[in-house]
């Protein structure tokens, strides 16, 4: 293809259709075993604690990964609560399309843990959101929850 | 050449399984963990991570590099991730070795992982963009196809049977009883194999290597720092790596050029002039059968086309004159793509420190060759240790 010429439209050259035909089915590990199971059955969230490195990290791992050291014995409980560190408000899905309803993302420094956790915000929120403001999760109700990330239904701002 | 000596100093391996629990940096965690304990070490004494995994679509983890970082060691340190297809595991000491034999570093944890589980309906389904996407892909190829071909024109250049093939499936399996991380050992007939499934003649189940889920993991070390940690240091006195043509099927199938190429580098650097009599111990790369055999010819253990006789001797046996695939191989012990490479160099490892157990190669071994085989099936990894 010489420098000038520039196929403006990407079918405009013969072509065959490709596929990468799998998909994935990812095992939640062991230590997400036991997040995605307390959230199930108790409506809670759970971290490990390094004592050594003083770190608590929720989502959970069964190491550290500052000194390596196991933390499958090493279980906390946390509260559901936290503050919001970042937040953004999505207009688009992943396709370029408009969304019905803008979705809030938030980074949320649980109570407790060392990381932050990133899910949903009720939209309801959004005028009173900011940095710095408490946030309380909001289960789905347990007949409904299945060990999934989903099953917080989302963050609202807390009430007291 | 100014380069420094580099020493094998701890190893870890988890259980190669067909479908772990554990997350893939899970897994990388337990056998890293595994490494530096063996190796009296702990994360704080690592300069620096190499990680090795075959193709992220398999894990379905664009990045498994990153992903698997911390599980294998790599907060706040330098990490480098390669990938040379099945040739990854046998790559990864050599990439590792580059960074102590520089003069860089003076510890390298190396960590390699392939949970291949996660793909469904089948890891093989990820490898089809592997083919040309003009040329090959509209017929719908498996990978299959490579090795049936390829397994077809070495048998008819050297007039040998699927009977003669199959005695190293036999062989491998039966090592695998002893490899406590074993998935696939067991006590089978040349009959079992072919009367198993064909899959693509003469390509059948019993012929090859299964999918598995497992993680590896060593540490290596500068000379001085290896003295320190250990008595019992083993070498990597020997590297080598090359692709041939970077196309399957411009080659000629029945001889894998590849792996001659890497193997004539690893043996130059080790100072070895006659591998068929030097070498003590082998591990060549096994995801299938005749793979092993082809891959004993390209490492110059034995003349082109004789190497089913020296397996059905039992010359290649566990107490044989040049045990090859002493582990249980990828037939026998598991494939998970890039740790099966360097758990053939955790074999060489053990078996050259006598640490082997019931494994153990009789003879006192001391030099032993590792080799692995990837990329679009042309690239060739080797490793020779040493004590
Ligand atoms: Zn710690």
């Amino acid at each position: 293809m010489s420098f000038l010429e520039k196929p403006q439209r990407n079918v405009d050259l013969t072509a065959y259709d490709g596929k990468i035909p799998v998909h994935y089915k990812y095992t939640l590990g062991l230590a997400g075993d036991k997040f995605f199971t307390a959230i199930k059955k108790d409506g809670k969230f759970v971290g490990t604690h390094c004592e050594e490195c003083d770190v608590i990290y929720s989502p959970p791992a069964i190491y550290c990964e500052r000194c390596f050291a196991s933390l499958e014995d090493s279980w906390v409980e946390l509260p559901s609560s936290g503050t919001v560190v970042a937040f953004t408000v999505v207009t688009e899905d992943d396709q370029g399309k408009e969304l019905h309803c803008p979705q809030v993302i938030a980074a949320i420094q649980l109570d407790g843990a060392d990381n932050v956790f990133i899910h949903r915000v009720c939209d309801c929120c959004i005028e009173d959101l900011g940095i710095g403001v408490r946030v309380q999760a909001t289960f789905k109700p347990k007949k409904e929850r299945k060990g999934t990330l989903d099953d917080i239904e989302y963050f609202e701002i807390a009430t007291e | 050449m100014g380069l420094r000596k580099v020493a094998c100093v701890g190893a870890g391996i988890t259980k190669f399984v067909r479908r772990a629990k554990e997350t893939g940096r899970e897994l990388a965690w337990e056998a890293a963990k595994m490494a530096l304990d063996n190796a009296g070490m702990t994360l704080a004494d690592i300069d620096c991570v190499v990680i090795g995994s075959a193709p992220d679509a398999f894990d379905g983890v664009h990045m498994k590099g990153e992903y698997l970082a911390d599980g294998s060691g790599g907060f706040c340190k330098p990490v480098m991730r390669h990938f040379v297809g099945g040739g990854t595991g046998v790559f990864s000491p050599i990439h590792a070795w580059q960074h102590i034999a520089s003069g860089k570093f003076e510890t390298c944890l190396v960590v390699t992982e392939e949970k291949m589980s996660s793909c469904f309906p089948a890891p093989a389904g990820a490898f089809i963009t592997i083919f040309d996407h003009t040329t090959e892909q509209p017929l719908g190829p498996t990978l299959i196809w490579i090795f049936a071909l390829e397994m077809n024109r070495y048998m008819q250049r050297y007039g040998l049977t699927e009977a003669d093939i199959a005695k190293v499936s036999v062989q491998n399996k039966f090592n695998a009883i002893d490899h406590p991380a074993a998935q696939l050992p067991g006590k089978i007939t040349v009959k079992d194999v072919l009367n198993s499934e064909v899959l693509a003649w003469p390509v059948k189940r019993l012929d090859i290597s299964p999918a598995s889920d497992g993680a590896a993991a060593i540490v290596l070390t500068s000379e001085h720092k290896a003295r320190r940690i250990t008595d019992k240091p083993v070498w990597v006195s020997g590297v080598g790596w090359a692709l041939d043509t970077a196309y399957w099927a411009t080659r000629d199938l029945y001889y894998p050029q590849y792996v001659e190429k890497a193997a004539r580098m690893a043996y130059e650097m080790a100072g070895i002039r006659e591998p068929d009599k030097e070498i003590h111990i082998a591990e060549p790369y096994d995801p299938f059968d005749y793979k092993m055999l082809h891959h004993m010819e390209g490492l110059l253990l034995c003349k082109r086309g004789e190497a089913a006789k020296l397996v059905a001797d039992g010359v290649t046996a566990r107490t044989g004159r040049l045990p090859c695939c002493p582990s249980g191989g990828a037939l026998g012990v598991g494939n998970p793509i890039a740790a099966t490479g360097l758990m053939k160099i955790i074999e060489l490892f053990l078996q050259l420190r006598g640490e082997a157990g019931k494994r153990q190669v009789p003879g006192d071994p001391r030099i032993g060759v590792a080799q692995a085989w990837g990329d679009l099936m042309q690239v060739g990894t080797v490793v020779v240790m040493s004590r």
